[in-house]
């Protein structure tokens, strides 16, 4: 056992004599084993700086084996020590540790997996509560429904058209600059009404109905799961599915529906402005053109994808709002993922009914 | 129990008044707080007493009256002033105030970085230090939403101290807490008030904690100023709303009593 180093502490520890005596400590080349005592005999008055300075000192000999002692404080320094011992005798807790690559593959792997399950169940319990209770005669909230078609459908008509008219614009110039190189003008009313039946309408509906009422369906959900509601409801026995996301989801089926058909017709008539008022075609001609390129086929396949848009708005806003967690942060997080989530998914729904419809049943 | 304190007052009241719309909510409160005191605000719920204490760090303005902290009237300062007042102020809120986007630690570091002139290893030991001191030594990479009520309120007191404030105002710090709990921060409370010399203006309802660290405790009635002196007076106060609270007995009218 080799003999202790000592060395003495100045009278007044504080943030400049905290940091030279911290200094002296490092340049003294501990050895492992060996005793570190710092000396308080001299010293009179500390405050939490030097405190500070001394749970440095003390990591320092724990990194390097080396036992702390602190001696002969007396009175006021020796109440200030006892009192920062909890500092003083622990090591620092290890950050986070970041994961390596299978680590956090694995974890990743898990994490979708739980996150699929539970968003399997919100789909079996809300479809169980949406259409099939109403019919076995168990309630659902009728005034509520009305609100959210209200706030979901009534209140978005106004930005839904105005932006599939501006969308039929931008497609008809567009359309028009190409079809004028084969002297095939006209044939821009069809283009306008088949590409609007088809996708354009559902998909920018879509979009904008996500921003709007998907984040909204998220914001409320984690918010109410923060404060404590969600379980409030739970534990008066009362069911998510039935009360929260029942009525939303079905709010959602009624307006998606009516919103795109509004849209379509912003849409085409949009293309019809153009058509008319700087291609120079007779209302009559242009509307006729239109109405002949009008396919049932079209619009039932726009129609069918606008009820899985409207089933994923609504459920990705509830299932990731009652995911959230670690308050106000958690809320915007998921708000966010959820706005992500649905353009994504309306895109991918998009794309398989577009291979459906025009490679696999041709 | 209180030693020999300074005479000197760290803060001083004089004469406020508040209204909130027509509504008089403090009427004619005077006080002073002295260096090294902790100075207790009871009284019923609505009394004022949460509004008195913004009014003290300044977050809203008096309809009359003067607030001297350190000799300058904090109703008359300027927002630069005030923001220079209030970093020399601790505040812990009821319900702790962390910010649930940073971890612990960097609650407490927030402001130092903001204000001390330190560099990160001094910063990440005096957060370890000051969590160590509120019994929260490991909690410091966890995140607020991660910890139970009372390791949050005791963490929102880590980041009050963090600049070593003269003062420090504390919203219920016992509310919500087990009684052992509740007792380490009384315990706290006092050390902290005898190593580092801070002066605590505290809000509170328990009792038991206010017979433990009190020095001298104001009580508010309908906005007025009922009792105002050191805690042995307080018990043995004649004024039958003071009798009722340090006794623990129920209003017998409440409906008859009416704010004028």
């Amino acid at each position: 056992m080799s003999t202790p180093t000592r060395i003495p502490c100045p009278p007044q520890l504080d943030k400049e004599s905290g940091r030279t005596l911290y200094q002296t400590v490092r340049t003294g080349k501990l050895a492992g084993g060996q005793k570190l005592v710092l000396d308080f005999v001299d010293t009179t008055a500390m405050d939490s700086l030097g405190g500070a300075w001394l749970v440095e000192i003390a990591d320092h000999a724990r990194r390097r084996n080396t036992e702390l002692l602190c001696e002969n404080h007396t009175g006021h320094v020796s109440e200030f020590i006892d009192m920062i011992e909890p500092a003083l005798l622990t090591a620092p807790p290890l950050p986070a540790r970041t994961m390596g690559i299978v680590e956090s593959l694995g974890n990743t792997t898990l994490s979708a997996t739980t996150e699929g399950r539970q968003f399997l169940e919100l789909c079996i319990d809300a479809i169980y509560w949406t259409l099939i209770a109403p019919l076995e005669g168990k309630g659902l909230r009728w005034g509520l429904l009305l609100d959210e078609i209200h706030e979901m459908g009534v209140r978005a008509v106004r930005i839904v058209c105005l932006m599939n008219f501006l969308l039929g614009l931008i497609i008809a110039m567009l359309m028009a600059k190409q079809a004028e190189n084969y002297g095939i003008s006209l044939f821009v009313a069809d283009i306008l009404v088949i590409g609007f039946n088809r996708e354009l309408a559902a998909i920018m509906t879509a979009v904008v109905v996500s921003a709007r009422t998907g984040a909204a369906i998220a914001a409320e959900i984690s918010t109410m799961k923060v404060q404590e509601e969600i379980d409030a409801l739970k534990g008066m026995g009362l069911n998510v599915a039935q009360f929260l996301v029942a009525p939303k989801l079905l709010a959602m089926l009624i307006v998606l529906p009516c919103l795109v058909t509004l849209g379509t017709i912003s849409g085409v008539l949009g293309g019809a402005v153009w058509g008319i008022a700087v291609l120079g075609f007779q209302p009559a001609i242009w509307f006729n053109q239109t109405i002949n390129a009008c396919h049932f086929d079209d619009i039932f396949q726009g129609m069918l994808k606008t009820f899985f848009f409207a089933v994923i708005i609504a459920l990705i806003g509830c299932h990731n709002g009652l995911r959230v967690t670690g308050g106000s942060r958690g809320v915007g997080l998921m708000t966010t993922r959820s706005v992500v989530q649905d353009i994504f998914m309306i895109i991918v729904i998009d794309i398989i009914f577009a291979m459906i419809f025009y490679y696999v049943l041709q | 129990m209180p030693e020999a304190l300074p005479t000197d007052s760290i803060i001083e009241v004089q004469g406020l008044v508040t209204h909130y719309g027509d509504t008089k909510v403090l009427d004619d409160v005077s006080f002073s707080v002295k260096r090294g005191e902790i100075f207790v605000i009871i009284g019923g719920s609505g009394c004022g007493k949460s509004t008195l204490l913004k009014h003290m760090c300044g977050l809203i303005r008096p309809t009359a009256g003067a607030i001297l902290y350190q000799g300058e009237d904090v109703a008359q300062m300027d927002e630069t002033q005030l923001g220079v007042m209030q970093r020399t102020i601790g505040i812990a809120f009821q319900s702790s105030g962390l910010f649930n986007s940073m971890t612990v630690g960097d609650n407490v570091a927030m402001p130092l970085r903001e204000y001390g002139d330190m560099d990160e290893q001094l910063i990440d030991a005096i957060v370890r230090m000051k969590l160590g001191l509120v019994g929260l030594g490991d909690a410091q990479y966890k995140m607020p939403s991660e910890l139970s009520g009372g390791m949050r309120k005791r963490a929102g007191l880590a980041r009050a101290i963090a600049l070593d404030p003269p003062l420090v105002y504390f919203d219920e710090p016992s509310a919500g807490l087990d009684p052992i709990m509740a007792s380490g921060l009384d315990a706290l409370i006092l050390a902290l008030r005898k190593l580092l010399g801070l002066s605590f203006v505290i809000v509170t309802h328990e009792l038991d904690s206010i017979r433990v660290i009190a020095d001298t405790v104001l009580m508010l009635d309908l906005g007025k100023i009922i009792f105002l002196g050191p805690l042995e007076e307080a018990e043995k106060s004649q004024v039958e709303r003071v009798k009722q609270f340090f006794e623990r007995r129920p209003d017998e009218f409440i409906a008859q009593r009416n704010i004028v």
